[in-house]
């Protein structure tokens, strides 16, 4: 509509500057909260520090909840992402009706409810005895992973010219000769961004590792939401400061793979 | 053609197994418990359709959701329209503002409302300097707490299909309408709007349904009286150890979000809208 009448076209501007103020804005907000100097979350802070980000790196506890966080993603990644290569592979080669099937249930994890998810498989953990453990929560999030690393691999697949395996193997070249010197360099970045994908899901995840984690493999988000209800201390603002860092280390490192995933296909 | 077939088998197999032990398996272990009340077989069914308490639980699961709904598209209609419009920096920040969001935990996005809305926060103080009222407003552990969480979680998923639908549209035909002495209005009702109109009910749907779901945001942001369905299902569990009612709920849960994507992606071809990620 390029004809729209300029009021109309200052309160679509002005509408749309407050509204992406709205999603960006309260976002950023942890971060002066993050440096307030007294032990209760003043917004902006009377009076301006670090303090608290010496608190949380000394803290034996948060710190365990950070590491415990990173040791799992890095876990949940490790198995999903081959897994979900192999399935993506899969799927670009099986008949119409194992291809649906199959992504149906690949994705299904994505559609039911996370609270639901989480309390069947707790149930199940508690009645195998595995709730707390890290083989359960790494399984586990590498199965609500799985999808992100499927529809990666997927789309860089598709970038994948059919006849080139085909004149390969007219060349004389074997199935893993092909695999390794035509589909992987392209799927390569697909695989990437599907990684990312999978350490994101699992580093945020909360509502499953709430039911899931002990004492011992707590992760940051649990933390978070253990800490949240009972203190208004300005650690947990630098907890969540800590978290949005990875979020934007990786988000950046997202958007510079989905490029050139995006150029090859 | 059989050895292509294992080997297709053998690509999916470690996926398939994984999803169906830790996923499929335990989902049905666990719905199957709603039939195991000692009271009967449907006992659980009837108590959740029986008891006033939960009646209000589901009825204001359903509210909430359509209420966010409803907000999310009226803040999204003109984002996404300047979105389908503008080039080069302009459409690379705003795209950036809208998934940006995206990657940052629901958790921490939860948090930091509560700092906003807490009752010395800034947003109180806002409101109090600007003299709409003299008293700090009750704006967290409530239904206004939960609604402005949700709909700041929930927005990008409205923006990005509307913004699909709208970037699809033509030019051409708006400048065809003009030029057929259409005014400004009839252009609108009559082909802006139709046409953006599966996008703005894909993005219902994904909003509403993922409203449905949600847990960490009410849990934190809304009160005693803002109980929602995924509460009540972790509540059966933590505070009354009731697997079953637990599994009821879910099956409920279950059912409603079934029934509205099978609606959805028969009456739109979602899978069309899906991608303008």
């Amino acid at each position: 509509m390029n004809r729209l009448p300029l009021p109309w076209r200052i309160a679509a501007n002005m509408a749309t500057a407050a509204v992406l103020a709205f999603l960006v804005a309260p976002i950023l907000a942890v971060i002066p909260a993050s440096f307030n100097k007294a032990s209760f979350i003043y917004l902006p802070p009377k009076e301006w520090s670090a303090l608290w980000y010496g608190r949380f790196f000394d803290d034996a506890e948060w710190l365990r909840a950070l590491m415990n966080s990173l040791k799992l993603a890095t876990l949940a990644t490790l198995v999903a992402v081959p897994l979900g290569t192999l399935a993506a592979i899969g799927l670009s080669r099986a008949g119409r009706g194992l291809a649906l099937a199959s992504s149906a249930l690949f994705l299904a994890p994505m559609v039911v409810p996370i609270v639901v998810v989480s309390v069947a498989i707790y149930r199940s953990a508690l009645d195998v005895s595995m709730n707390g453990t890290l083989l359960a929560l790494t399984l586990s999030h590498a199965v609500l992973a799985l999808p992100f690393v499927v529809i990666n691999v997927g789309i860089s697949l598709r970038a994948v010219n059919p006849a080139w395996p085909l004149a390969a193997a007219g060349l004389g070249a074997g199935p893993w000769r092909i695999f390794r010197t035509i589909t992987l360099p392209v799927i390569l970045p697909g695989i990437a961004g599907g990684a990312v994908f999978s350490f994101m899901t699992s580093f945020d995840e909360a509502v499953l590792t709430i039911f899931l984690a002990d004492h011992s493999t707590k992760t940051l988000p649990v933390k978070l939401w253990e800490t949240v209800r009972l203190e208004f201390t300005p650690v947990l603002a630098v907890a969540a400061v800590v978290m949005i860092g990875l979020s934007v280390a990786l988000f950046v490192l997202a958007q510079a793979l989905a490029r050139r995933n995006g150029e090859k296909a | 053609m059989n050895g292509r077939r294992i080997e297709v088998l053998a690509l999916l197999a470690p996926a398939l197994i994984l999803t169906l032990v830790v996923f499929v398996l335990p989902l049905v272990r666990f719905l199957s418990l709603a039939f195991t009340a000692p009271e009967g077989t449907f006992a659980t069914f009837v108590a959740l359709a029986e008891s006033p308490v939960y009646r209000r639980v589901m009825l204001n699961s359903f509210v909430v959701a359509a209420v966010v709904t409803a907000i999310t598209a009226a803040l999204a209609w003109p984002l996404a329209y300047l979105l389908a419009r503008v080039r080069g920096l302009w459409f690379t920040l705003m795209i950036y503002g809208v998934l940006f969001p995206l990657w940052i935990s629901i958790l921490v996005r939860t948090y930091s409302w509560m700092l906003l809305l807490e009752r010395h926060g800034p947003v109180n103080r806002a409101i109090q300097a600007m003299g709409i009222s003299d008293t700090p407003l009750p704006l967290l552990f409530n239904h206004t707490g939960v609604l402005v969480g949700m709909v700041h979680v929930l927005l990008p998923y409205m923006v990005l299909p509307l913004y699909g639908a709208m970037r699809a549209i033509d030019p051409r035909l708006m400048q065809a309408s003009d030029g057929l002495g259409a005014g400004l209005w009839q252009s609108f009702r009559r082909i802006w709007l139709p046409l953006t109109l599966p996008g703005l009910a894909g993005g219902a749907t994904f909003v509403f349904l993922l409203s449905l779901g949600f847990y960490i945001t009410p849990a934190l942001l809304g009160g005693r009286t803002s109980i929602m369905l995924p509460t009540l299902i972790v509540a059966f569990i933590t505070e009354h150890f009731n697997w079953p009612m637990a599994a009821a709920a879910s099956i409920a849960l279950l059912a409603a979000v079934a029934v509205l994507m099978l609606a959805a992606t028969r009456f739109l071809k979602l899978d069309r809208g899906m991608f303008a990620r």
